[in-house]
């Protein structure tokens, strides 16, 4: 056996692997959900300590360590935080399907809330034109396509 | 909003990832002279003299590196150490249900490999039967260039 | 800590893209020979091994069993750990816990990653939450990219600043011989590199690295008889942020941060008041640009929003007077099990002044090493050449 020189030829063996899943989604996020689902509803809690309103709807407050239990129905509407233009291929790990890219991206604080949505945003993906600070609504999508998910939301719409 | 039930909220997804085994420099001879020349070959430890199959690249209890030149060919032919039966199918599994799994010890190695045995008939099949590889035409460059082991 | 604890060697491989010459165990082993070599030590003289990567990133599940023998664990104590970007440095305050607590003397630690081999960007989506994002997961991309969108609009930094960023990464791994992305680039070339996800470009962002990083941790009896230069891990600590709350990307929040906690409870518990004149060198974890820009502020190395000025001024460059990544850090080399344990290894070979061409122009008593996984939280740790400090 001769020793080894850099232009030998290395094997390689290509592997797939498909993980199945299957998901609780728990008493606070399934009421969430099917809220956003069947009335285009969305909630956010309030922790009873530091009056916070977070979304997703969670049992424990992580700061104040305390049970959430108010749920607090929210604002279509909000405002940019931040953003971002899409031009890479970013794969939906869930359809094993590439989102087209450019798309606009961003990070909208829905009115009465702390916390931001990450979502699709309905507008030209041009920086010029995007900025934070800008107002936002949310777009359902229609009824039958609706599942419980996050994705029941289509995406925002710029408030002219 | 009410509390009163809701019924479990399950969602069935999955995550497809691909992902790639490098075989390495003592891998890629055992594949490539499985592929190549149709010969098995393993790893002699030079300080133990362990002979190890499937080839690695470190003995573990000498935490010794070896090296291309340390490897040895062993078998063709081997002994079945251990075995089962296995009775359902899984998908990462090339094969269908009913087959036989063996731990093989090959003439020369002192560890066994897992592989399939077939040509054989399950009823009759023992712990120290002696086995002998049948092997691929058209042979890739992976442990499936062994069909499987059948009894000598 | 009950007892103390030095850094008494360390090694890692060459990083790269392509490490298709070797198996993982082969790489693994590369840097662990490196280190028992470095600490003048065989395996003989190591009580427990300690492992980490990203989980599945290569595909690969139990790599602690798979790696056995080549990592030398074969009839050891040990364990493996994986906590994200943070793992290399976790392993490292594992074994130091584990040294500290008496229960070993000498303990080998090891990151790796070997990226070519997985799919890293659907393992990580697994990161997200199945019902709350993950089908429109941004990745790692999407998620630094409004974190730099937020900044700018905040405190009127430019994309000028994040490529700043970029080119003294890039410029500094040319001195380090081990990095994976050594690029005689300028500001130019990283404004001209293609656009992933607005204003996060090529060169804006961390490679995909094959590598591995190992370290032998030891007792200060074995420290002080056994090494010429041990370096002292003074003060580790760990924080994280809470669930669906991204803290680094909201900027203008001004709510405790992960980063901003962990290095606060650090300086505390040294007595530290000042930390761009307590310490020497700064080795941090910046996956992207703009993070390297926020660490600044969440080291309290200067004021919220004005972290880009220290890029601006040229303070943080290798012979600046807050030298931050001399050996160019995540932005040049990610092999991601192995990069937050190499800003530790970093940061000793610094205060050892074995750090060869990019070792920082000045005396070097202390440095500063984070650790960083997403979806945000650290691990901060503090070395020394003393135990008086």
């Amino acid at each position: 056996m001769s020793e080894q020189t850099v232009d030998q030829e290395y094997i390689h063996v290509p592997i797939l692997v498909d993980v199945p899943y299957r998901f609780d989604a728990g008493k606070y996020m399934t009421r969430f959900l099917v809220e956003l689902r069947d009335n285009e509803k969305i909630y956010g809690i309030k922790c009873p300590s530091c009056k916070r309103v977070m979304i997703p709807p969670r049992i424990v407050c992580a700061r104040c360590h305390v049970k959430c239990d108010e749920w607090v129905e929210l604002s279509n509407e909000g405002t940019l935080e931040a953003f971002t233009i899409m031009y890479f291929p970013m794969t939906d790990p869930t359809t094993g399907k590439p989102h087209d890219p450019p798309f606009s991206y961003g990070s909208v604080k829905l009115d009465g809330c702390d916390a931001p949505i990450d979502h699709m945003l309905n507008i030209e993906p041009d920086m010029s034109k995007i900025k934070v600070g800008m107002r936002f609504r949310v777009k359902f999508r229609p009824r039958e396509e609706r599942r419980g998910d996050l994705a029941d939301i289509e995406y925002f719409d710029p408030i002219e | 909003m009410t509390d009163n039930a809701l019924w479990p909220f399950e969602v069935e997804q999955h995550i497809t990832a691909m992902s790639k085994y490098y075989a390495g420099k003592i891998g890629s001879r055992f594949y490539i002279t499985l592929r190549d020349e149709g010969k098995i070959m393993a790893v002699k430890c030079p300080r133990c003299g362990k002979v190890y199959m499937p080839p690695r690249e470190t003995c573990g209890p000498c935490f010794y590196n070896m090296k291309v030149d340390d490897m040895v060919e062993v078998g063709p032919e081997g002994v079945v150490e251990t075995f089962t039966q296995v009775h359902y199918n899984e998908p990462v599994i090339p094969r269908e249900a009913p087959f036989v799994y063996a731990v093989i010890k090959l003439d020369g190695a002192d560890t066994g490999i897992t592989h399939y045995l077939g040509d054989v008939d399950y009823e009759n099949i023992s712990i120290g039967m002696k086995v002998t590889p049948v092997l691929e035409n058209e042979r890739q460059g992976n442990i499936l260039d062994i069909k499987h082991f059948k009894p000598v | 800590m009950k007892r103390n604890v030095a850094i008494v060697g360390g090694g890692q491989t060459h990083h790269a893209a392509r490490r298709q010459d070797v198996s993982q165990p082969e790489m693994v082993n590369e840097a662990v020979l490196a280190a028992l070599k470095d600490a003048n030590m065989t395996m003989d003289d190591i009580d427990a091994v300690l492992l980490g990567n990203m989980e599945f990133f290569e595909g690969q599940h139990m790599t602690d069993c798979w790696l056995a023998d080549s990592t030398g664990a074969f009839g050891k104590p040990g364990l493996k750990i994986t906590t994200g970007g943070t793992v290399g440095a976790t392993i490292i305050a594992a074994g130091a816990h584990h040294v500290a607590s008496g229960l070993f003397d000498r303990v080998l630690c090891i990151g790796f990653e070997k990226q070519e081999e997985g799919d890293t960007n659907a393992i990580l989506s697994g990161v997200a939450h199945p019902l709350f994002g993950r089908s429109m997961a941004g990745a790692a991309m999407g998620f630094f990219a409004m974190l730099g969108s937020s900044y700018m609009a905040n405190f009127g930094a430019t994309e000028e600043h994040s490529a700043m960023v970029a080119v003294k990464a890039r410029q500094n791994a040319r001195k380090n011989e081990y990095a994976h992305l050594k690029l005689n680039i300028k500001i130019e070339d990283v404004m001209n590199s293609r656009m992933l996800a607005y204003p996060i470009r090529m060169l804006d962002m961390c490679p995909a690295s094959n590598g591995a990083c190992a370290m032998v941790l030891a007792d200060e009896k074995t420290a002080k008889d056994r090494c010429k230069k041990p370096v002292w891990l003074r003060a580790m600590e760990t924080a994280h942020n809470e669930q669906f709350v991204l803290e680094w990307r909201d900027t203008s929040s001004t709510a405790p941060k992960f980063s901003d906690v962990a290095a606060t409870r650090v300086y505390k518990k040294l007595g530290v008041k000042d930390p761009a004149s307590y310490y020497d060198v700064f080795e941090i974890y910046e996956p992207a640009t703009w993070a390297e820009i926020l660490w600044y502020e969440d080291l309290h190395l200067c004021k919220k929003g004005e972290g880009f000025k220290l890029i601006e001024k040229g303070i943080t460059e290798i012979d600046g007077s807050i030298p931050v990544n001399p050996s160019g850090g995540v932005l040049s080399t990610n092999c991601i099990g192995a990069s937050a344990m190499l800003r530790i290894w970093e940061a000793a070979l610094q205060i050892r002044g074995d750090a060869g061409g990019h070792q920082v122009p000045r005396d070097v008593h202390r440095a500063l090493a984070t650790g960083y996984g997403g979806t945000c939280w650290t691990v901060v740790t503090s070395l020394s050449d003393s135990l008086e400090d």
